[in-house]
C-alpha cells in the first residue's frame, strides 16, 4: 500500500473546489502540498479563505472536487462512499470544534464506537483500549458517565480519545480548541504534541487561534482559496 | 463473516440505545402497532364469530348440498317440434302442463351413490309437504318434514333443540309428531295430546305429540312439524323409497362447488349448494370480512404514520450524531440499518403485545351477554391465520414506515451537517 515515499502521510495535487449554491464560486483555486508522517500541521486563514473546505476534502468526506488526494500513498480520489467510510474508520480520526459525542452513550461507549465498527479486536479488548485512552486523557473516572453530563473540556477530551481509538495515521481537527477556555485549550495542544512525538501520528488542524498555530510544526496560511506561504 | 457480524452487533447496540434513551417515545410507537394488531385480531375474530353463528343458524335446517327434483327444467314443447315451420298456423286449446315426475323415487339408490364418496359426512332424506294442522276447532297451515330420525339429528342437531319430550320417540312411535314450540302453543296442545293433519290431497290422519322443538328461527317454530319419514310417505300415498329432498353434509362446506361437479353426472336430479340457496348469507359474510379488514388496516395505517413521524423526528434530532457516525466510518448502509432495526424492534414488540391484547379483548367480548336469536354471548371465533397475518401486517407496516426516514438518514451528508 505504501509504495511511494514512505515519509509522506498525505498529498494533495492541484486541488480545485467550487460551491454552486447560491452561485458558482471557486473556493479553492488549485492547492498542492504534502504532509509528512508525524508532522503537526496547522491551517490558518480568515473566514471564507477556504481552510475548512480544504480540511473536509482532506478528510475524504467531501468528494466533490477536482485534483487528486492520496493518504498513506493510497489514491482516494474516485473511490466510492462506502470505501471512503471504511478508510476513514481505520486511518483518520476527527476532532471538531463541537464534540459531537452521542449524548445517550457513556464516555466509554463513545470512545469504543469506531473500534467496534472496525471490528478488528474483540469487544473486551476494545473496552480495555478505550479505557486506556481515557486514562491517557486523564478521564478514567468519567468512563461510565453519559457524555451529556460532562463539562465542555471533558467532552472535548472524550472526543479526542474517540479519535485515537483505532490508532489512525492522521488526526484531523476543525477548530479543536475553538470552544475551550485557555486552560483546556492548552491541555489539548499538549495532548496533540505528545501524540506526534510519542506515537508518530500526523495531525492536521484548522484553527483561528494564533497561539495554537504557533505551537505547531508547520503552518499553512490560506487566503482566497490559495496558499500564501 | 466475523467483521459483518461485529458491524451488526455495534449497529444493534446503537439501535437499542436509541430505543431505550427515549423510552416513552418508543412506548408510544409500540402502542400504535399494538392497537393496530390487536384490533385486527379482535375485528377478524368477531367477524368470524358472527359469520359462523350465521352459518350455523342456516345449517340448522339446511344441508351443505341439497338434492331435489325440479320439474320445471324441461323446456320440451312437442307442439313446436311437430309444427316447426313458420308458415304453419298452430291452434292449441286449453294447454296444460303435465307433471311427469315428482320427488325422488329411488332414494336408497342415490344414497348408496353418495355414501361411497369419502367427503360426505352425513345424509338426511326428507319428505317435505304442506298441510293443515287441526286441533279442536283450530286450523293452522304449515309444513311437515318427514325425516330419518337419526340422520336428521346427526346433520342438524335437532335433538338438542327439543324443549319438551324426546326426539328419539319419533323413530319407534309411527304416529308421533314433534311440533314447533310456537305452533304447539297456537294449537294449545302438549305432550301426548292428539293433532290432526290434513294434506292438500285431502288425506287426514291423527298424530300424537311426542315433543316440541325450539330453533332460532321463529317463523319455522310457528309452522313446522316433524314426523317419521315412513309415516310421511304413508299419508302422502308414496312408495317406501320416496323423498322430496336429500340433505347432504360434506367435510369442507366451502368446497361444495367441486363436490357438486363430481356428483352431478351420477345423480339424475338437481343439486344445489348452500351458497346458491343462501346468497344473502354469503354476501353478508363477505361484506363483514371486508369491513373488518378495512377497519383494522386503517388502524395499522394510522399506526404506521405515527411511527413514520416519530422516526422522522428522531432522525432530525440525531442528525449531528448521524453525521459524526458517518465521519467515523459508518457507511450509509450501517446508518439505514440502525434505524430500520429500531423500526423492526418496534414492529416485533408491538406485534407480540398486540397479539396478547387482541386475544384479551376478544375473550372479554366473548363474555358479554347477548341473548338474541339463539346467542348467549357475543360470538368470537379464533383462527390462527388471523393471528399470523396480524403480526405480519404489523411488522410490514412498521418497516415500511421506518424505511423512508432510514433512507433519509443514510443519505445525510456529514460535511453539510458538521460544517453547519
Amino acid at each position: 500500500m505504501e509504495k511511494n515515499d514512505k515519509k509522506t502521510a498525505l498529498s494533495v495535487k492541484n486541488l480545485i473546489k467550487y460551491f454552486y449554491d447560491p452561485q458558482t464560486f471557486q473556493v479553492i483555486k488549485g492547492v498542492s502540498f504534502d504532509v509528512e508522517k508525524g508532522e503537526f500541521l496547522s491551517i490558518v486563514g480568515k473566514s471564507g479563505s477556504g481552510k475548512s473546505t480544504l480540511l473536509y476534502v482532506l478528510s475524504t468526506m467531501d468528494t466533490d472536487y477536482e485534483g487528486s488526494l492520496a493518504i498513506n500513498g493510497k489514491q482516494l480520489t474516485g473511490a466510492n462512499q462506502n470505501q471512503l467510510a471504511a478508510f476513514r474508520n481505520e486511518h483518520i480520526g476527527f476532532v471538531f470544534q463541537f464534540h459531537y459525542l452521542l449524548p445517550e452513550f457513556t464516555a466509554l461507549q463513545n470512545v469504543m464506537l469506531p473500534a467496534m465498527k472496525l471490528g478488528k479486536l474483540s469487544p473486551g479488548e476494545v473496552e480495555q483500549k478505550a479505557y486506556d485512552s481515557l486514562k491517557l486523557l486523564d478521564l478514567p473516572d468519567q468512563a461510565m458517565k453519559k457524555t451529556s453530563k460532562l463539562s465542555g473540556g471533558q467532552q472535548q477530551r472524550v472526543a479526542i480519545a474517540r479519535a485515537l481509538i483505532n490508532s489512525p495515521s492522521i488526526i484531523m481537527g476543525d477548530e479543536p480548541t475553538g470552544n475551550l477556555d485557555s486552560k483546556n485549550s492548552q491541555a489539548v495542544q499538549e495532548i496533540f504534541h505528545n501524540l506526534t512525538r510519542e506515537f508518530g501520528q500526523t495531525i492536521i488542524c484548522v484553527t483561528h487561534d494564533p497561539d495554537f498555530a504557533e505551537n505547531t510544526d508547520r503552518t499553512i496560511e490560506m487566503a482566497d482559496g490559495l496558499i500564501l506561504s | 463473516m466475523s467483521k459483518n457480524f461485529k458491524n451488526t452487533s455495534i449497529n444493534r447496540q446503537i439501535a437499542s440505545i436509541h430505543l431505550t434513551a427515549k423510552i416513552w417515545q418508543t412506548v408510544v410507537a409500540v402502542l400504535g402497532v399494538t392497537f393496530g394488531v390487536s384490533m385486527y385480531i379482535f375485528m377478524n375474530s368477531f367477524m368470524n364469530g358472527v359469520n359462523s353463528a350465521q352459518d350455523s343458524l342456516a345449517f340448522s335446517t339446511l344441508g351443505h348440498v341439497r338434492v331435489y327434483n325440479d320439474d320445471h327444467t324441461n323446456p320440451y314443447d312437442p307442439a313446436k317440434v311437430i309444427a316447426s315451420s313458420e308458415n304453419t298456423i298452430l291452434h292449441l286449446r286449453n294447454k296444460k302442463a303435465i307433471q311427469y315426475t315428482e320427488g325422488i323415487k329411488n332414494t336408497s339408490q342415490i344414497i348408496s351413490i353418495l355414501e361411497k364418496r369419502p367427503e360426505v359426512t352425513g345424509i338426511a332424506p326428507q319428505l317435505n309437504f304442506s298441510v293443515f294442522f287441526r286441533s279442536g276447532s283450530k286450523k293452522l297451515n304449515g309444513t311437515i318434514s318427514g325425516v330419518d330420525v337419526e340422520g336428521e339429528d346427526r346433520l342438524f342437531g335437532i335433538g338438542d333443540k327439543v324443549v319438551s319430550g324426546e326426539w328419539e320417540d319419533l323413530s319407534f312411535q309411527k304416529t308421533g309428531i314433534v311440533l314447533g314450540k310456537v305452533l304447539a302453543e297456537k294449537l294449545s296442545v302438549g305432550i301426548d295430546d292428539p293433532v290432526n293433519v290434513l294434506t292438500s290431497d285431502g288425506n287426514s290422519r291423527n298424530f300424537t305429540v311426542v315433543g316440541t322443538v325450539e330453533t332460532s328461527v321463529r317463523a319455522a317454530d310457528a309452522s313446522k312439524a316433524y314426523v317419521n319419514i315412513a309415516s310421511a310417505r304413508q299419508i302422502e300415498g308414496e312408495n317406501y323409497d320416496y323423498t322430496s329432498d336429500i340433505q347432504i353434509n360434506i367435510r369442507d362446506r366451502n368446497a361444495t362447488e367441486a363436490f357438486i361437479r363430481e356428483i352431478d353426472a351420477a345423480i339424475p336430479y338437481q343439486t344445489e349448494s348452500w351458497q346458491t340457496a343462501n346468497q344473502q348469507l354469503v354476501a353478508a359474510s363477505e361484506l363483514r370480512n371486508i369491513i373488518a379488514m378495512a377497519v383494522s388496516l386503517t388502524i395499522l395505517l394510522v399506526a404506521g404514520f405515527g411511527i413514520y413521524n416519530i422516526m422522522n423526528m428522531t432522525i432530525n434530532e440525531k442528525i449531528k450524531e448521524i453525521a459524526i457516525l458517518k465521519a467515523m466510518g459508518f457507511s450509509g448502509k450501517d446508518v439505514r440499518n440502525i434505524f430500520l432495526m429500531q423500526a423492526f424492534i418496534i414492529g416485533i414488540i408491538g406485534g407480540l403485545t398486540g397479539l396478547l391484547l387482541g386475544f384479551g379483548i376478544s375473550s372479554l367480548v366473548h363474555r358479554i351477554p347477548f341473548r338474541i336469536a339463539g346467542f348467549d354471548t357475543l360470538p368470537i371465533v379464533y383462527q390462527s391465520i388471523d393471528f399470523i397475518l396480524a403480526v405480519v401486517f404489523g411488522i410490514v407496516t412498521t418497516i415500511l414506515a421506518g424505511y423512508l426516514p432510514s433512507r433519509k438518514a443514510s443519505r445525510i451528508d456529514p460535511v453539510v451537517i458538521i460544517r453547519g
